[in-house]
């Protein structure tokens, strides 16, 4: 009878191991990605974040190409360096951005940097925030120095640019 | 086995509850998540049901009776409303009866409609495809005024898995419907070339005439118009290569019935300047802009063309040059060979951006939207002299929950905007 017992428990335990494991799994997915919505807070909590060092901000869509080349850059210096200073924002607010978002993210094995993306109805709010004489052309990188003035540069910046501001503090 | 034996029955029970308990505990989080989205639930309108307040574009058209038609994608359909009164009233909304498909619908992408004098409606849109940045030209057809459509057909005809996109459309009055989009095969055929831009495409037919191009290159299509099977070819011709990939293009027939096309093209080290060619009247196109923006990147921002009865061609287009920064408009009566001064429009500090254009009976109008930070604003600026004088700017409507595009359409010769505000809805208005 006990053994019974014990073979019923031994299959539900493994029945729920196995299903926890789907579960972990999917929520892992979605619980180790650090993106959260872009709002004046979170971006404030960035420039306290990085106060007195020199970072970057990378505003990308999916829509882009140009910024696919640029998270490659960026891909490619984490490879250097695993603890720069880059804050990446995504511009996608459609029905399946959040999808193609972490498609492109994973892909380039940024997923675990500092990801931000835009609120649905927020999206020229945020972009006013955050510069308001930027017109959402894109790529657009924002190098800000020790002093914490923003640089603006839109479309794809060159690889020597980069190194130089975020491998040499 | 030998587990089992080890370990009391009632601690499984115990730890299969905590362990149930855990996933829930990280659905909840993400509850918490998603309850930060902006928009209160109790003032988000559900988009399960098609509802025009849920289109990211919607694109406008008047047909010859009169009726306004709008035109927008959801959830991988096509929509669209008539309205008898100049968009006071609408129909109810009414799907296009054609089987799924994803549709491209953002930005400077979007669904397109034309009509012709003898009941036909003209649809094009760009179908996404498995790889990104890849789609296909659509078209369907109606020769019934919408009782009925063809089903879709790819007007690209290359076969390629790449981007074909960004596509306008226009029906002259012999019932040609000419389609231009932005074409990436050239660049996939040639892959050891340098060019990072894409190249425009354009096809022609007429889906009330037989059939006069059999040519091998010729794609021949078989369109359904009143259960009859007509052949119909849409011959893909390249018009020019180097062109910016993100940003729509503008199309207009001149007083000559040739048509011209306005686009972003790729100068030398990614200088996006804008460009102009009428076909069959010039190879090589005329550079029209000379901002010098230099952007090897996105602008998402094409201009507008209008053509007069007097082959007066007005444009407008937005730059963030060295040289020129903002929205601009000129006129030129030799086709584009020499344009006039460039008129600055709008105010560049207050984000002004996304300028529509067009020319009706010497009145020009053009329409743009400005950012305060919190709301956007139409704005219109009117020319009753073909282009020579405008009036000072005004704004006419603003949208609290962002913006699309402005554009306008025409009715009888008087000119309306029309202006798709998220959550808001749709407005439109006569200049």
């Amino acid at each position: 009878m006990n053994k019974t017992i014990s073979k019923c428990l031994l299959t539900l335990w493994l029945l729920i191991i196995a299903q926890l494991s789907t579960v972990q799994v999917v929520n892992a997915q979605q619980i180790i990605l650090p993106a959260e919505p872009f709002s004046q807070v979170a971006f404030d909590k960035m420039k306290v974040k990085y106060q007195g060092k020199k970072w970057l901000t990378l505003l990308w869509s999916v829509d882009c190409p140009p910024c696919m080349k640029e998270l490659a850059l960026v891909q490619k210096l984490q490879q250097q360096k695993n603890d720069i200073a880059v804050v990446i924002i995504n511009v996608d607010t459609y029905e399946n951005s959040k999808q193609q978002r972490d498609e492109v993210l994973l892909a380039f094995d940024l997923i675990q940097r500092t990801n931000l993306y835009f609120q649905e109805g927020l999206e020229d709010q945020s972009r006013y925030h955050i510069d308001p004489q930027w017109f959402g052309e894109l790529p657009r990188s924002y190098f800000i120095d020790e002093k914490g003035t923003f640089h603006g540069k839109s479309g794809l910046v060159s690889k020597k640019l980069l190194d130089k501001w975020l491998l040499t503090q | 086995m030998m587990l089992a034996k080890k370990i009391n029955p009632l601690g499984f029970v115990v730890i299969s509850l905590v362990l149930l308990i855990i996933p829930k505990a990280y659905a909840g989080h993400e509850q918490h998540q998603s309850s930060l989205k902006p928009i209160k639930t109790s003032n988000k309108i559900h988009c399960q049901q098609a509802d025009i307040r849920c289109a990211k574009t919607v694109t406008s058209a008047f047909a010859p009776n009169g009726d306004l038609w709008r035109l927008w994608s959801q959830s991988q359909a096509l929509y669209y409303q008539v309205s008898t009164d100049n968009g006071v009233k609408f129909s109810a909304s009414k799907r296009i009866p054609i089987a799924d498909e994803k549709i491209s619908a953002r930005n400077e992408n979007r669904p397109k409609i034309a009509f012709d004098n003898n009941q036909g409606v003209y649809l094009s849109w760009a179908m996404p495809r498995e790889r990104k940045y890849t789609a296909d030209i659509r078209f369907s057809f109606s020769s019934d005024y919408g009782k009925s459509f063809s089903a879709p057909i790819t007007l690209n005809d290359d076969g390629l898995l790449t981007g074909h996109s960004f596509n306008e459309m226009v029906v002259n009055e012999q019932g040609d419907v000419s389609i231009v989009w932005l074409d990436g095969r050239l660049k996939e055929i040639n892959k050891n070339e340098t060019n990072n831009g894409s190249a425009i495409f354009m096809a022609t037919a007429n889906m009330k005439k037989s059939p006069t191009d059999f040519s091998d290159r010729a794609l021949v299509n078989q369109v359904s118009v009143n259960n009859t099977l007509v052949n119909h070819s849409f011959v893909n011709k390249e018009v020019v290569n180097g062109t910016c990939v993100c940003c729509r293009l503008a199309i207009d027939y001149n007083s000559k019935g040739n048509l011209a096309i306005l686009w972003r093209h790729i100068y030398g080290d990614n200088i996006r300047e804008f460009a102009l060619t009428t076909l069959n009247e010039q190879k090589i196109p005329y550079q029209v802009s000379y901002d010098h923006w230099k952007i090897n990147g996105c602008p998402h921002q094409g201009g507008a063309l209008s053509i007069d009865d007097d082959n007066r061609y007005h444009l407008v287009w937005f730059n963030q040059g060295d040289k020129g920064k903002g929205i601009f408009y000129a006129n030129s009566d030799n086709a584009g060979e020499t344009l006039t001064a460039p008129l600055a429009v709008g105010e560049q500090a207050a984000q002004a951006a996304h300028p529509h254009m067009s020319e009706q009976n010497g009145i020009v109008d053009i329409v743009w939207l400005q950012f305060t930070g919190k709301e956007h604003q139409l704005w219109h600026q009117r020319s009753g002299d073909k282009g020579n004088k405008f009036t000072a700017a005004q704004i006419i409507a603003t949208a609290k929950n962002g913006a699309d595009r402005p554009f306008i359409v025409h009715k009888e010769g008087k000119s309306y905007v029309s202006w798709q505000r998220f959550q808001q809805g749709h407005w439109l208005s006569q200049l």
